[in-house]
């Protein structure tokens, strides 16, 4: 028996072994969604023959990792769901600049010097027609009673665009929406998946805030979920793509951003229902310019993301 | 015990559980105590040492998480203790009509992620959820509290304590107690005072597995400790690293802090069981024949039915319901139902099969290596007196209450310094040590149990014969252990196989096992997809053993 044990022992390990990753010409790490990657990497593959290695998780997740590497990275393009995430690698000097040919149509608050958006997506109320409630149109009616008990908040500590929706209200009109939406019954929900799933199934009527790309392809999908943005506005959140200055191939990085700004990449990004970051490139569902934008200033937001993740705390206690 | 005599030299045992066990555990351990201690360990430099301890410890917030850590594990420890003992007791003494089926259907929560089963739970028990739409109320308001998150954790861990007990009462037999009515207890009496008692290892060996993976487990607190404001120290380890800016030297610190309360269970533990000597295993033949249960047979099936319903009917059902719902919102309705999930899995459109392939080929390199280590790391223990070895023992359990999140990134701190020669990272073999590390203690538990009730005598015989100490261990410790070991290697495969929270952070780029497709697919919201591949990887990782178990009985090898 032993004999056999240790004979199947070897032969997983060696297969362990043979399914290793194949040898990779750039490795990307990215946020979801898991598709996009997918289409990207492969498009870009069969045009330049460069293989891409890709590892994918939330943007925390992503983070943790680069972290933990620091000492001896591995990553050459990093796409990441927060915008925040690019100020702070230029801050600390980790990025290559880049602009690419292809970026000409992006509009000039979706790139600096060595960031460039993939897509954007913006946040809305995810709501569910089949719940026996009337539909939505602002942020303030899901603290009326209609929605008493019905709405789910995802959780601004865990997702960077619900916290830059947070603070942005916040600093419109103070925490009394977010007060109201408490003694409405709101719940805080886990990250954005966690807060649809219950409007999904009907336990629940409305997301306050949801991420819209999930929703509308959940929508395409054929589920009663229907995406509303409030006319007093919103937030978006452009997703960052950048090359990190360790990189040992800079030059299949900067053909990567190419592709994934080229007319090819930006209709995989609006295939995903994300709004692609070039003005020119068409998609199947509401645009920046058709959304009214909340103004907040993003550096003084992020200054004091602890205090106003404090107070919401406090607020849904 | 500790007055017999053990057996010596055993040396190339206590050096190759020790090798392993640094290599396993110790090496991943020291990185993240050095990670809380120096936070910018991650980008090579030492500065700023203990930076980070007093922002994290002076945390209002700790005191509260930490004592409801304490409370959700004390929970679903003794509500296991209360559903599983009675059950495995009935088990080993007694003749339960139809045992083997309980058995086979308490061996499926093992392989439910316990993420799955939560989210499982949530549809069956929210408001339209499929108890409402079937019966047409809902339990929501028990789910989303301290006591649903104890009830649903206890009935997807109790199958931990169920098995244990059931092999340590069954190898106890009922002899003893035979022994005590000779001498005028009542029935209860020498059960409460000798049968039982001599099962303690068995029993606190589970209890502290119960208690720690229940303080180390995620996936449920997240999902219904938030709503009810219940939070405790892994959702607050998560909630670290769970979006920008990330902080990993906090998580660290708070992972020692788990450590530590897992570390006092463990010491609980020991003190329990130095009281006595356990062995009941002497060389003298076991009369292995159960009692009928008489009048008993009703309540006692009946309960055997709602457990096996709690702990794997519904959830799989719900698992099911899902994964055959073409969307969410359709509900339980006639046109709603089709295989469309199934046939995306199969026609392999996200790597589906691969990640398939992956994780079982990880499972069952996770479960040979943990089985050899942990039945050497737990002979060195019990058996031998070879010089710190309380230490061994210590670092066998210390991975429980290591969440998934931190031993990756410990592994990562290690494994990718600059300048190694060779190293696993970015390799699958990354994975391989993640899952070792993290279920190392069961096999430990579990042998370390069943090595407290053989006595010393059998292997001194085979020495006395002219065996060396590797033949007497192949030949005689390891085919009386091999029954427990081969239960906890079962369960070893099926946590491998699935494990969610270090495969998100370390998998080598790439490759994708089952969870982090399960999780790729909830994210997306597309819960049907990752519901089907939920089910398939559970039917996959349910037969397999089983498979392999009537292989091994057919050969005669181990008798489960």
């Amino acid at each position: 028996m032993l004999k056999s044990i240790i004979g199947v022992g070897m032969l997983a390990a060696a297969s362990i072994f043979a399914t290793s990753a194949a040898y990779a010409d750039i490795t990307v790490y990215t946020a979801g969604p898991q598709d996009l990657i997918d289409t990207l990497s492969k498009g870009f593959t069969a045009k330049t023959g460069i293989k891409v290695n890709v590892f994918q998780a939330t943007t925390g997740k992503v983070m943790a990792r680069i972290e933990a590497e620091a000492s001896n990275p591995k990553v050459d393009v990093l796409i990441s769901a927060s915008w925040d995430t690019a100020t702070s690698f230029d801050k600390r000097g980790w990025l290559v600049d880049y602009t690419s040919p292809n970026a000409a149509n992006v509009p000039d608050f979706l790139k600096t010097k060595d960031a460039v958006a993939q897509g954007v997506s913006a946040l809305g109320i995810a709501w569910n027609p089949k719940s026996n409630t009337p539909e939505p149109v602002e942020w303030a009616d899901l603290t009326k009673p209609a929605y008493k008990d019905l709405v789910t908040v995802p959780d601004p500590a865990q997702s960077g665009s619900s916290f830059e929706l947070v603070a942005a209200l916040e600093g419109k009109d103070g925490w009394k929406l977010f007060k109201g939406l408490k003694s409405n019954g709101a719940i805080v929900a886990g990250a954005n998946a966690d807060a649809l799933n219950p409007v999904m199934q009907g336990a629940k009527a409305a997301v306050f805030g949801a991420v819209d790309y999930i929703s509308l392809a959940s929508e395409a999908k054929g589920e009663s979920i229907k995406v509303i943005f409030p006319k007093s506005g919103t937030v978006i959140a452009p997703r960052p793509a950048m090359i990190l200055k360790w990189s040992k191939n800079q030059d299949q990085a900067k053909q990567f951003i190419d592709y994934m700004l080229s007319d090819e990449g930006q209709a995989a990004v609006a295939a995903d229902y994300l709004m692609p970051a070039r003005t020119d490139v068409k998609a199947n569902r509401p645009l920046i310019s058709q959304l009214s934008l909340l103004k907040y200033d993003v550096k003084s937001v992020y200054a004091s993301r602890k205090d106003t993740l404090a107070a919401f705390a406090d607020t849904f206690k | 015990m500790k007055t017999k005599g053990r057996v010596g030299g055993a040396t190339p045992a206590v050096w190759g559980a020790a090798a392993g066990l640094v290599l396993v555990v110790a090496v991943p351990f020291v990185f993240i105590i050095l990670q809380a201690i120096f936070p910018q360990l991650g980008s090579g430099s030492l500065a700023a040492p203990f930076s980070e301890f007093a922002a994290t410890l002076g945390d209002g917030a700790l005191v509260g998480m930490a004592i409801n850590t304490v409370l959700l594990g004390a929970g679903v420890v003794v509500l296991s203790a209360m559903v599983a003992v009675p059950l495995a007791v009935c088990r080993a003494l007694f003749r339960v009509p139809l045992a083997v089926l309980w058995d086979a259907i308490l061996l499926v929560p093992f392989m439910i992620p316990p993420y799955i089963a939560t989210l499982g739970w949530i549809m069956t028990l929210q408001p339209h959820g499929y108890l409402q739409q079937i019966a047409g109320f809902n339990l929501a308001s028990f789910l989303f509290s301290p006591a649903g998150m104890v009830f649903v954790m206890t009935f997807n861990t109790l199958p931990v304590v169920y098995f244990a007990v059931s092999r340590t009462v069954e190898a106890v037999g009922a002899r003893y107690a035979d022994v005590g009515r000779v001498f005028g207890a009542s029935p209860a009496k020498a059960f409460w005072r000798l049968t039982l008692p001599l099962a303690t290892p068995g029993l606190a060996g589970s209890l502290l597995l119960v208690f720690a993976m229940a303080i180390e487990e995620y996936g449920t607190p997240a999902a219904l400790g938030r709503t009810a404001g219940f939070q405790v120290l892994v959702t607050g380890i998560d909630l670290r690293i769970s979006d920008w800016p990330i902080d990993l030297p906090g998580a660290a610190i708070l992972s020692l802090l788990l450590v530590c309360l897992s570390f006092i269970a463990f010491l609980l533990q020991r003190q329990v069981l130095k009281r006595g000597s356990y062995v009941t295993t002497g060389g003298k033949p076991q009369a292995k024949d159960k009692r009928p249960l008489g009048r008993w047979a009703v309540p006692v099936v009946a309960g055997f039915a709602l457990v096996a319903v709690l702990a794997t009917v519904a959830p799989l059902l719900a698992i099911v319901l899902t994964a055959l719902s073409k969307t969410l919102s359709g509900g339980l309705a006639p046109g709603n139902f089709g295989f469309d999930n199934f046939r995306a899995i199969l026609n392999d459109g996200a790597g589906a099969l691969e990640a398939l392939v992956n994780s079982l080929l990880l499972g069952i390199a996770t479960a040979l290596v943990t089985g050899l280590l942990g039945a050497t790391a737990s002979y060195v223990v019990v058996k031998t007196r070879a010089r710190g070895r309380f230490l061994l023992d210590a670092l066998t359990v210390l991975p429980n209450a290591l969440p998934g999140i931190v031993v990756a990134v410990g592994l990562i701190l290690a494994w990718n310094f600059p300048g190694l020669p060779i190293t696993p990272y970015n390799t699958p073999l990354i994975l391989l040590l993640a899952y070792c590390c993290i279920l190392l203690p069961q096999p430990v538990r579990y042998a370390t149990a069943a090595l407290q009730q053989i006595g010393d005598n059998l292997e001194a015989a085979a020495r006395v014969s002219g065996a060396n100490g590797l033949v007497a261990f192949v030949r005689i410790v390891l085919p009386l252990i091999g029954p427990s070991l081969a239960a906890s290697m079962l369960l070893v495969f099926a946590v491998a196989s699935r494990e969610l929270v270090a495969s998100i952070v370390i998998a080598p780029v790439g490759m994708q096992t089952i969870s982090t497709f399960i999780w790729q697919q909830f994210e997306q919201g597309s819960i049907g997809l990752g519901m089907a591949m939920a089910f398939i990887a559970i039917l996959v990782t349910t037969m397999l053993p089983l498979a392999a178990l009537a292989l091994l009985r057919r050969g005669g090898a181990v008798e489960v």
